[in-house]
């Protein structure tokens, strides 16, 4: 049986069995918590509550999180009681050791799998375009990591991780949408459709400026019915990630944010990292946002400019949002078969610690 | 046992599952960098090494920018665990580190050896003399 490959984002949890070439089924990590008591008949008590159990990237909620994860394993996958395989997570940048152990104790003792492996997700990024090496910027739903990776070790010095991700920029564009259409009652996951719709990128500041003082305004009809008008709040979306200063975060644009990262590591590797970016994550996806990041670093104050990569044409197209769980798919195909994973006899004898020990 | 027997038989053994393979030097020295026993391949290394490698125990992070130096070869700093742990890597091969109450236990590693497994030799032992309050 093919081992699994689970990259649990903020947003959404991406699963499958490790084929690379198949992409994963995506499913979204939120959850609603069913009340337990039949009892009450009465609908208008029903609250249902939204539970995440991946916040800013980290586990926090095990219990929905282990709920989550036998929906995934057993009815998803297909696994059975009894007969588990083996498992390959991903971890976002500086996860702290208890949260790690943690899911490797709940691995081991509540699924009973046979082996375990967990590696960085910046590293797994740069493994799916075919590169050891290199620096990923990886922009998710809940978190933003900058990291440099040199022949499959993430640099823990040079790499930084930001609490922005998509979640800010929904919540952005929510705010824009109700000064510019204040008598219309959005909800946030209509608000996230139209931010992965209509969310863009302008060329570069002297666009975003003349857009900002007149942009074409395009209607849209939202589920219910009401019409809204969306028009330069598109573009501001895009802008944030350049200027932080809109979501009012006293931080540099991240390409500049890149460059900085890069200069701590010692010069000789510069070239390596910065000629071999990689961009991730849903965000990252935006339309006009790879152009720009061009651009920008074009301008930017370092020698050596970043340089995006191209993964390779076997690669399905929409990589970048996926790339972390393609590249452990790859990896799972390397790891597993050469037992170099933490097997069953492995936790027993050692612990939870193990995982710091055999996967890196 | 002797500490020449420590390193013989438990840092110079074949890892498990593996007959053959094994790490390629180790050495159990004293946090002023004396060497209580050392494999015949281990390199010599220099004061100011020794140094770099107790003030990283210390501070942790004070080698990542500038990388660990064996003997003059140059390994790159990869994740350890502060104040315990310090790992290295070179190419396809390696070196771990690890802290123990009076001493500190190096193996060194190359192809075919996994990371992991140097990891485990090195972590086992030294886990083995912290009980012993070594």
């Amino acid at each position: 049986m093919e081992p699994a490959v689970v990259d649990a984002g903020s947003g959404i949890l991406k699963f499958n069995h490790a084929l690379p070439e198949y992409g994963p089924e995506v499913i979204p990590t939120q959850m609603k918590q069913v009340p337990e008591d039949e009892s009450s008949t009465d609908a208008s008590l029903l609250e249902n509550v939204i539970v995440d159990p991946v916040v800013r990237g980290f586990i926090r909620d095990w219990d929905a999180m282990e709920d989550l994860l036998s929906h995934v394993l057993y009815t998803g996958l297909g696994w059975e009681i009894g007969n588990e395989g083996q498992i390959l997570f991903t971890d976002p940048l500086a996860t702290p050791k208890a949260v790690r152990e943690q899911l490797v104790q709940m691995m081991f003792e509540k699924f009973n799998i046979s082996g375990f492996f967990a590696s960085e997700q910046a590293v797994l990024s740069l493994y799916a375009v075919g590169r050891i090496s290199g620096c990923t910027v990886d922009i998710g739903h809940g978190k933003m990591d900058i990291a440099s990776v040199i022949e499959g070790a993430v640099q823990h010095i040079s790499s930084r991780r930001f609490e922005i991700g998509g979640l800010d920029l929904t919540n952005l564009f929510a705010q824009e949408l109700r000064k510019s259409n204040p008598l219309v009652n959005f909800s946030i996951s209509d608000v996230e459709k139209l931010k992965e719709r209509y969310a863009s990128c302008a060329e570069d500041d002297a666009a975003y400026q003349k857009i900002q003082q007149a942009c074409p305004e395009e209607q849209h009809t939202l589920p219910d019915g009401q019409v809204i008008k969306i028009g330069r709040e598109r573009y501001t979306v895009g802008e944030a990630l350049f200027q932080p200063s809109i979501l009012g975060l006293e931080l540099h644009g991240i390409v500049e944010q890149l460059v900085r990262c890069i200069s701590t590591v010692s010069s000789e590797n510069h070239r390596q990292l910065l000629e071999n970016t990689v961009l991730c994550g849903g965000s990252a996806s935006m339309t006009g946002f790879e152009d720009r990041f061009q651009k920008e670093a074009s301008l930017s104050s370092s020698a050596i400019r970043p340089c995006l990569v191209k993964p390779p044409e076997y690669m399905p197209d929409n990589l970048s949002k996926y790339s972390a769980w393609v590249g452990g798919a790859i990896l799972a195909k390397v790891v597993f078969p050469q037992n170099q994973h933490v097997t069953k006899a492995d936790y027993d004898e050692t612990g939870p610690s193990i995982v710091h020990r055999k996967c890196f | 046992m002797s500490w020449q027997t420590y390193v013989d038989e438990h840092l110079m053994c074949d890892i498990e599952g593996h007959a053959g393979l094994r790490l390629s030097s180790a050495a159990i020295m004293g946090h002023d960098g004396s060497i209580w026993a050392q494999s015949s391949a281990f390199p010599a290394l220099k004061p100011d090494e020794i140094t770099g490698i107790q003030t990283d125990f210390n501070e942790p992070g004070h080698l990542a920018p500038t990388g660990l130096f064996i003997a003059g070869t140059k390994y790159m700093v990869i994740q350890g665990e502060p104040n315990a742990v310090i790992r290295g890597k070179k190419g396809s091969g390696g070196i771990t580190i690890k802290k123990t109450g009076q001493a500190m236990v190096f193996g060194l590693y190359e192809e075919p050896v996994t990371p992991g497994q140097c990891n485990m030799v090195v972590e086992r032992l030294a886990d083995y003399l912290i009980d012993q309050g070594l």
